[in-house]
């Protein structure tokens, strides 16, 4: 007997040992990635399928939807409020460095131990565990002609600026912006706050032993040590602009004066429940999903390109 | 142990099997009682306010004990936004409101078609033709009303004294209107409070103005689809529409706040002249008799602006709300038995007496008709009736409307822009192609 002879059984043995655990290791892997997968199918992927075949319906009403190929996409193209719609959304995601910059800013000073730093960190989240519609009908009263931000206004001798925020064009839709703001930026410098404190105090206390200020600070340091945070909040942001500002709107505006405040989200919903008009909502939301799709993309690529970067 | 321990834990022990008994008996019994109830859901905006539908439930169901009723009450201006919803899924309530006309029609299919006993509820109501398809009782009907409702403008005869204006002689013309709103604004004050958000006011003060211009068979050409809004009956009702603002009668916020509760609370402050609401329900000359003093409000008819023209001294009425039986209920039976407690003379009576509200029912007893010299001068202005139009206008139509009406009024968009944009939202209403 040679030693081949020996050796065979040990190595057929130990190769159904690895066929073995590796087929273990299948069903382990098949069954973690399995329920999420189903979820996803089950609850994303045919409800946008469905939503997409409600799309291509002519639906009149409540009488029986016929297949009409791309005409809900036709008549979506020719409707004026849809493209204000969506002007109005890029008109809002004009202010996205706002979203971005500001909560950055303001959970550096928290990070820093500003004075007060503890009551401010609660007071700055509060306003996001207020339900929006409730921030809408409070900031209906308070951007009221004669309501407080005005009488505040007119108090303190600036009473040109104590203007009717919610009957312009543009200050309707930067009012309902600052709102959404307001009850939003709470969540930022909690997100920015939990990035920060995966930095190590060390560094901070060397940048400044070397002299360098607050914005040297935020710059140089705070920002490159946090970038995936930052990205995650861009896109938080983006999405929420565009698929977040509902509640605020019901309650703040409907959409007016006019369609100054028409966000493409508040369309669908009237289209499809007060226009009764199901197949052409469905196609506005197609839109809005491929459109927030895009650049929800796009910022995702760039920050795994950064991080791709890094790791190289 | 001892034997009195012993008969003690038997005690105890056939004291809790006994205490089991009667709870398995009562757990047994519990299921034949809930099978001989049943439960329907009744969506509505509470028309008549509250105390008004809580001596309605009670009735219903003193008069019918195997039926209970569950109410699901939404804010007025929300309410097409949650009944869409239930519609589009075909699930929910069991009995629902609408307003009749275009809007019932628009959602007939969520209705069933109710059968004759049912209306032969309807026989002691002044009318009920808004409940059916056209405005004709012959045709298919989907809902019965109660009340009668429509548009009147409420004024404060303080404010108008306040002014120099005689409050025994309020404007009856446009001309008049202009010179009262100057000496009504002379004193700091709001002449005809107003909110324009939603739909609803555009809605409401529509067939005010276009009485004086169409004709009934014009306004049935309306409900048809049939009389573009590019044609000069049509773009004079806007032209008119848009001038409310240039001739300085309105609040300038008006078109970012709502008329209820906004405009309804300058004008229940004592901040405003005249308010133009609708005549029962949500907010009428009872809510401001009791803000202003009943002895302060009056109510008149929209003044003139067309002098010759056929309906120009009508009230543009309607049937307030209309109620109908869900196509996709189980308890069609227990359903119908609310739509007809609804017409009849005891909930016509419940409303005059609690709700304020005018009632179809023709047998209500007048002793209980509240003593209001505004709710007289109410019951006088509807006794000349027409149509009412914006119960002909679809939901694009009514949307365009409201949203035109504020674009317009801060001078963002012109008459003929307004008209075309009224036309597209026509040539898109599923109920009139």
């Amino acid at each position: 007997m040679n030693t081949s002879d020996i050796a065979a059984p040990a190595l057929i043995k130990a190769g159904r040992r690895k066929r073995g655990s590796t087929r273990t290791k299948i069903v382990l892997i098949l069954a973690l990635v399995l329920p999420g997968l189903l979820l996803a199918i089950l609850f994303k992927l045919v409800p946008l399928v469905r939503a997409f075949w409600l799309s291509l319906m002519q639906t009149r009403g409540f009488e029986e939807p016929s297949f009409a190929w791309f005409a809900n996409y036709q008549s979506m193209f020719r409707d004026p409020t849809f493209l204000q719609s969506f002007q109005n959304g890029a008109t809002v995601f004009l202010t996205l460095p706002v979203w971005v910059v500001l909560p950055l800013i303001v959970a550096l000073l928290l990070f820093q131990r500003t004075p007060g730093w503890k009551l401010f960190r609660a007071v700055y989240f509060v306003p996001y565990m207020i339900a929006p519609v409730v921030v809408g009908i409070m900031f209906r009263q308070i951007l009221a002609p004669e309501g407080p931000l005005n009488a505040m206004l007119i108090g303190v001798g600036l009473a040109p600026l104590a203007i009717e925020w919610l009957n312009g064009p543009t200050s309707a839709l930067f009012s309902l912006t600052a709102v959404a703001l307001w009850a939003f930026f709470g969540l930022g410098v909690l997100t920015y706050l939990s990035g920060l404190a995966t930095v190590s105090q060390d560094v901070m206390e060397a940048a400044r032993l070397d002299g360098a200020g607050f914005w040297r600070v935020l710059v140089s340091i705070a920002v490159p040590l946090i970038k995936p945070v930052i990205g995650y909040w861009t896109v938080l942001c983006m999405s929420s602009m565009l698929i977040w500002m509902f509640p605020l709107i019901y309650a703040l505006t409907r959409g007016g004066p006019g369609s100054s405040t028409m966000l493409p989200e508040y369309l669908v919903f009237i289209t499809t429940f007060e226009f009764l008009n199901r197949g052409k909502g469905a196609a506005i939301g197609m839109a809005l999903f491929v459109f927030a799709a895009l650049v929800s993309a796009f910022v995702v690529r760039r920050m795994y390109l950064d991080g791709k970067g890094e790791r190289s | 142990m001892t034997t009195e321990s012993n008969f003690a834990t038997l005690r105890q022990g056939l004291q809790l099997g006994c205490a089991a008994l009667v709870l398995a008996a009562a757990g047994l019994a519990a299921p034949a009682w809930a099978q001989d109830t049943t439960s329907i859901k009744v969506l509505n905006w509470q028309p008549g306010g509250p105390e008004y539908w809580i001596a309605l439930v009670e009735a219903f169901e003193a008069e019918n004990p195997d039926i209970t009723v569950e109410l699901e009450t939404v804010p007025f201006d929300r309410y097409p936004e949650v009944q869409g919803p239930y519609i589009t899924t075909r699930s929910g309530p069991d009995v629902m409101q609408n307003n009749s006309g275009l809007e019932l029609y628009d959602r007939r299919s969520a209705y069933i078609e109710l059968p004759p006993e049912t209306l032969a509820a309807g026989k002691n109501l002044i009318t009920y033709a808004g409940g059916c398809l056209n405005f004709d009782t012959t045709q298919p009907c989907y809902g019965l009303p109660f009340g009668y409702q429509g548009n009147v403008m409420y004024y404060n005869k303080a404010v108008l004294t306040q002014a120099g204006l005689n409050a025994e002689s309020p404007p009856t013309t446009w001309e008049e209107m202009d010179a009262a709103c100057e000496a009504v604004k002379a004193i700091g004050k709001t002449c005809l409070a107003h909110g324009m958000t939603g739909v609803f006011p555009a809605y409401w003060n529509f067939p005010e103005i276009a009485r004086n211009f169409l004709t009934e068979d014009d306004m049935r050409a309306v409900l048809a689809g049939d009389l573009p809004w590019t044609d000069p009956k049509m773009t004079s009702i806007l032209e008119a529409m848009a001038s409310i603002g240039e001739r300085g009668w309105i609040n300038s916020n008006s078109p970012s706040i709502s008329m209820l509760p906004d405009g309804a609370d300058i004008f229940a402050s004592g901040n405003a002249a005249f308010a133009s609401t609708i005549i029962a329900d949500a907010v009428n000359w009872q809510a401001f008799g009791a803000a202003l003093g009943d002895e302060n409000v009056g109510a008149m008819r929209w003044p003139v602006l067309v002098a010759d023209a056929p309906l120009a001294n009508s009230f543009s009425g309607t049937e307030s709300a209309v109620f109908g039986v869900s196509s996709w209920t189980n308890k069609q039976d227990a359903a119908l038995k609310f739509v007809e407690f609804i017409a009849g003379t005891e909930n016509g009576n419940l409303l005059t007496s609690l709700g304020g509200g005018i009632a179809l029912n023709n047998n209500v007893d007048p002793s209980l008709i509240p003593e209001s010299q505004a709710l007289a001068q109410i019951q006088e202005i509807i006794k000349t009736p027409t149509l009412h139009a914006g119960i002909l206008l679809s939901g694009q139509e009514a949307d365009a409307l409201a949203r035109g009406w504020q674009e317009v009024t801060l001078g963002r968009l012109s008459v003929p822009d307004w008209a075309a944009r009224m036309q597209v939202a026509l040539e898109e209403s599923p109920g009139k192609n």
